[in-house]
């Protein structure tokens, strides 16, 4: 399968504590890859690596070929990497349709200044029909006018998809999509993505906790703790791990019994 | 012989710098004391020290009292209670406020702490009546210890109550349980969280301390200057903050190296400056100019260039990145009846306006309603980069300088139409401004402001200085005369109602242009980089680029309403017009109001210019039918400074509605008005139901 996304070597350091020690991923086209690791392990970081929102200490980024590494973050975003975020990041004081209409207009490029001077930069019968097609993809429709403030977590992290795809993306990096909701709201925005997934065919990259998600949504897994990858392979084959089972799963249990009490 | 010689300039240099090197430290250390306690960026400062200064000299030269009660009062009585007062009244409350809230608040203190230390202690800066130090005949007494510079009375107080000032604030620190836990607090932000320290009495004690030391600063540094005015004490802020960066805001320590270090690099720049010019010509215009403007550079420098300060803006401040959403705009949620009421509300004001204006009125009126328009131009520039972009730019009057002496200086050396010029002298602006955005953008929020202050005040004390700007000599004497336009065969200085009416004209062409911007696709990146920069950058948003637009958008504007004010008032008028503290005054007032709606922009413009003939003068009860002009109750008018002190103080509301006290209003009576016609639309539905 031909790699969309392939990182060599990235390396983080935070004042002296390494967050990232040299990690080396690929993702393939069209391919649903998990990243799980404990809390900590460095995965958030990683996708901040990957997008230039932190700059790596070493290591580099192919994207479709392409080494992005020194690339800043839009133009790394327009070049075809889409992402939601583990906390939240939305804008205040818009409505969930203008959310897709932003990136909408700027996916376009039609930001020049002087279209906009001339009342050409308001968005056009198309551009909000095609947000409103995606808004139905992920069953936002009724919520469109709605201010964001007004919005469930879930809700919330929807809208951050929907975001993304109107850049339309080849990649999405999801940071943790279940964080926040309950099992019922988790399987409701599995099957969402699942479908929009089925239907646009662009990669995604998964970091997550939910055991259960990640081993039904994704083909493939990386696991990685204390910023070092210690496993990766076939989702079902990397689960049954001992060193992963060790490393993540005994924490994961600990959790869901202190989580069930 | 020359080598000795240098030596011997440097050391006297140093002497030089000394006295007013430890007067800085003294205030940087203060600026540091309440940013760390208490994260605000106290641009009061200046103001609490003209206070104390201006309250020291009322006392000896009014009241004729001794040195030592004068300094008690003013220094130890007055200033550590304007401290208190303030901690306890507002910043106490803001606790969890953005920093950038705070700084507004500051600001707008700034601007009505002076007007109103003014009013009540019926203070007048008269020129000619020089301050006077804290030891007697301070400035004619010579001490010359090292046999190379003479040190005055004055400057060896100002190095030894420094000095003493210092090892309290170290005493505080070492002994008292409460300074202590303020020491630790400076030192590590984090241990403000831990439990056990009492934020309240240290955040106190902290702006007793740091404003008994702004007071003592503005006593000290007072004899030297000729006339104690209140804007001069306004650079003090920027020399304490230019400290406190060189000490990289992290510690005291290194605030007082600061300090001391700008007081030294001041005398030794100005004592080997001419010199170099001596050589290279090329310098020569800068000599006068650059010395009084060192802070300035100095800490737009530190700031611009120094990436140790950036790095450390990130870990110190304790609360960047904590920006509570601003709430929607009113006219989003409207009912429609509502919208209708409205806009037949506002089409019939204006209309009353404009026939007033263009058919009652007499000349002093139909002058204050042109000011009035053409502010609300400038204010539109804060609407786009405050309003938009949300950054606080204080170098307004700057860009709107540039335009007014664009226009000058073209029609007096070329002869050029006065119009075009203004066009030029907007696109100078909005070059100047797109130049400037580039370094203070990576700054951000704060830092932004603090380098854009310095940037006005380095404008105010050098280019405006020179011919090809200002004017030079020529403007001292004659004025920088700016014609009036004449379009074909209209003469805008014939009648100033044809010149009302260009100002209303190009109030709409910007006012609407400022809409276009707002709900293009600009404005929403604008938007949406406001809401969270990284997730705008993820959808492919360049925010560098997003934001010198709207720096270059809003410089042009400011350019142009300041070519159209330089040309409604036949004068640039620079440092009633557009001086630095002006420019504190114009953002102060638009934030108060409303600062993201076009509205917002006009009603500030209607303040700055109506306020004080309508309220404060009285005119407005004037047109009562009972009264008139003899007749008012004696308290009219009253003093024009009230307006400082009223809007300024309005700027206190700031946290609470950073949207804006007219905006809330709005919004307020928007909602409510709103909920009685949905909920009288339901009615109606109900009752066609039940009719069926
Ligand atoms: N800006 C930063 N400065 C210093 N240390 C950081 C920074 N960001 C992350 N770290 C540290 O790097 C390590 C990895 O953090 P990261 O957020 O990437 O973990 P994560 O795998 O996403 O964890 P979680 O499951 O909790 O989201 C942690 O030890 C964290 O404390
Ligand atoms: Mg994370």
């Amino acid at each position: 399968m031909n790699a969309i996304l392939e990182s060599h070597g990235i390396t983080k350091d935070f004042s002296g504590i390494r967050a990232l020690n040299g990690v080396d991923i690929n993702v393939g086209e069209g391919e649903r890859v998990g990243l799980i690791g404990p809390n900590g392990a460095g995965k958030t970081t990683f996708f901040n690596c990957l997008l230039g929102i932190l700059t790596p200490d070493a290591g580099t980024v192919q994207f479709r070929g392409n080494d992005i590494s020194n690339l800043r973050v839009h133009k790394r975003a327009r070049a075809g990497i889409g992402r939601t975020f583990q906390r939240i990041e939305l804008f205040s004081d818009t409505s969930v349709r203008e959310h897709l209409l932003i990136a909408e207009r700027v996916h376009n490029g039609s930001g020049a200044f002087w279209k906009d001077l001339l009342g050409m930069g308001r968005p056009t019968a198309v551009e909000i029909e095609r947000c409103d097609d995606v808004l139905e993809l992920l069953g936002l429709r009724e919520l469109g006018d709605e201010p964001i403030e007004a919005l469930s977590l879930g809700q919330g992290r929807l809208v951050e998809v929907g975001r993304a795809l109107m850049t339309e993306p080849r990649l999405l990096l999801l940071d943790e999509p279940s964080s926040g909701l309950d099992r019922e709201e988790t399987a409701a925005l599995a099957a969402t993505l699942r479908e929009v997934q089925a239907e646009k065919g662009f990669a995604i990259l998964l970091v997550e906790h939910d055991v259960e998600l990640v081993s039904k949504f994704t083909e493939r897994l990386y696991v990685l703790d204390f910023g070092s990858l210690i496993a990766q392979g076939p989702t079902a084959e990397t689960l049954s791990d001992p060193a992963v089972r060790r490393a993540y799963l005994g924490t994961l249990e600990v959790d869901s019994e202190v989580g069930s009490d | 012989m020359i080598l000795a010689s240098f030596g011997e300039d440097l050391i006297r240099a140093i002497l030089q710098g000394t006295p007013p090197g430890t007067v800085y430290a003294l205030i940087g250390l203060g600026f540091v004391l309440t940013y760390k306690t208490s994260g605000v960026f106290n641009l009061a400062f200046g103001a609490q020290a003209y206070i104390s200064a201006a309250m020291f000299f009322k006392a000896r030269q009014d009241w004729e009292w001794g040195i030592v009660p004068a300094l008690i009062l003013s220094v130890f009585v007055l200033a550590p209670a304007i401290g208190l007062i303030l901690e306890r009244l507002i910043f106490r409350n803001l606790r969890t406020a953005s920093a950038v809230s705070k700084l507004v608040i500051a600001i707008g203190l700034s601007v009505a702490l002076p007007a109103l230390f003014e009013i009540v202690a019926d203070y007048k800066p008269v020129a000619g009546r020089s301050p006077t130090g804290i030891v007697p005949n301070g400035s004619s007494v010579f001490y010359d210890p090292l046999g190379v510079y003479p040190f005055s009375r004055d400057e060896l107080a100002q190095i030894a109550v420094a000095v003493l000032g210092m090892l309290l604030l170290g005493a505080i620190f070492r002994f008292t349980a409460a300074g202590l836990a303020m020491r630790a607090v400076v030192e590590s932000p984090r241990m403000t969280e831990l439990a056990g320290i009492p934020a309240d009495r240290i955040s106190a004690l902290a702006w007793a301390i740091s404003s008994m030391f702004a007071g003592m600063a503005g006593v000290l540094i007072a004899p030297r200057l000729p006339t104690l005015i209140s804007t001069d004490f306004f650079t003090l802020v920027i020399v304490a903050m230019a400290a406190a960066a060189l000490g990289r805001l992290v510690s005291l320590p290194r605030a007082l190296i600061g300090g001391l270090g700008l007081g030294w690099f001041i005398a030794i720049f100005r004592t080997f400056l001419p010199r170099w010019s001596d050589d290279y010509t090329w310098l020569e215009p800068f000599e006068d100019n650059l010395a009084p403007s060192l802070p300035f550079v100095v800490l737009f420098g530190v700031l611009v260039f120094w990436p140790a300060i950036r790095r450390s803006i990130d870990a110190t401040d304790p609360l960047s990145g904590v920006d509570p959403p601003p709430p929607a705009l009113a006219s989003s949620t409207r009912h429609p009846l509502l919208t209708m009421q409205t806009r037949a509300f506002g089409v019939a004001f204006f209309l009353l306006v404009g026939w007033l204006a263009f058919f009652r009125a007499d000349g002093r009126w139909v002058f204050l309603l042109t000011q009035a328009v053409i502010l609300s131009i400038i204010y539109l520039s804060i609407t786009v980069i405050t309003g938009f972009a949300g950054q606080i730019s204080l170098c307004q009057g700057a860009f709107a300088a540039i335009g007014g002496f664009t226009v000058f200086q073209m029609a007096d050396r070329y002869d050029m139409s006065v119009l075009l010029a203004a066009l030029i002298g907007a696109f100078i602006a909005a070059l100047v401004g797109a130049l400037l955005s580039l370094p203070v953008l990576r700054l951000g929020g704060v830092w932004l402001a603090i380098a854009t202050l310095a940037f006005a005040f380095f404008f105010d004390a050098v280019m405006v200085q020179a011919s090809w700007v200002g004017g030079g000599g020529t403007a001292l004497l004659s004025g920088t005369e700016v014609p009036r336009p004449v379009l074909g065969p209209i003469d805008f200085g014939a009648s100033d109602r044809t010149f009302l009416a260009l100002a209303i004209v190009v109030f709409i062409i910007v006012a609407i242009g400022v809409i276009q911007l707002r709900e293009g696709t600009i404005g929403r990146t604008l938007r949406a980089l406001r809401g969270s920069e990284v997730a705008a950058e993820s959808i492919g948003i360049s925010p560098a680029r997003a934001r010198i637009i709207a720096f270059a958008v809003s410089a042009f504007i400011a350019g142009l309403g300041g070519a159209l004010l330089s040309m409604q008032q036949k004068n640039v008028n620079y440092s009633t017009n557009f001086s630095p503290v002006a420019a504190l005054f114009w953002l102060v007032l638009v934030v108060s109001l409303s600062a993201r709606t076009v509205e917002g922009a006009g009603q500030a413009g209607f303040a700055f210019a109506l306020f004080g003939p309508l309220i404060l003068e009285g005119s407005l009860l004037e047109w009562l039918p009972f009264l008139n002009e003899d007749n008012l109750p004696s308290f009219f008018p009253i003093s024009a400074k009230w307006r400082f002190v009223l809007f300024g103080l309005t700027a206190i509301q700031f946290a609470r509605h950073p949207e804006g006290m007219l905006e809330f209003g709005k919004r307020r009576a928007t909602h409510k008005r709103n909920e009685r016609y949905y909920a009288r639309d339901a009615a109606r539905a109900a009752a066609a139901e039940l009719a069926q």
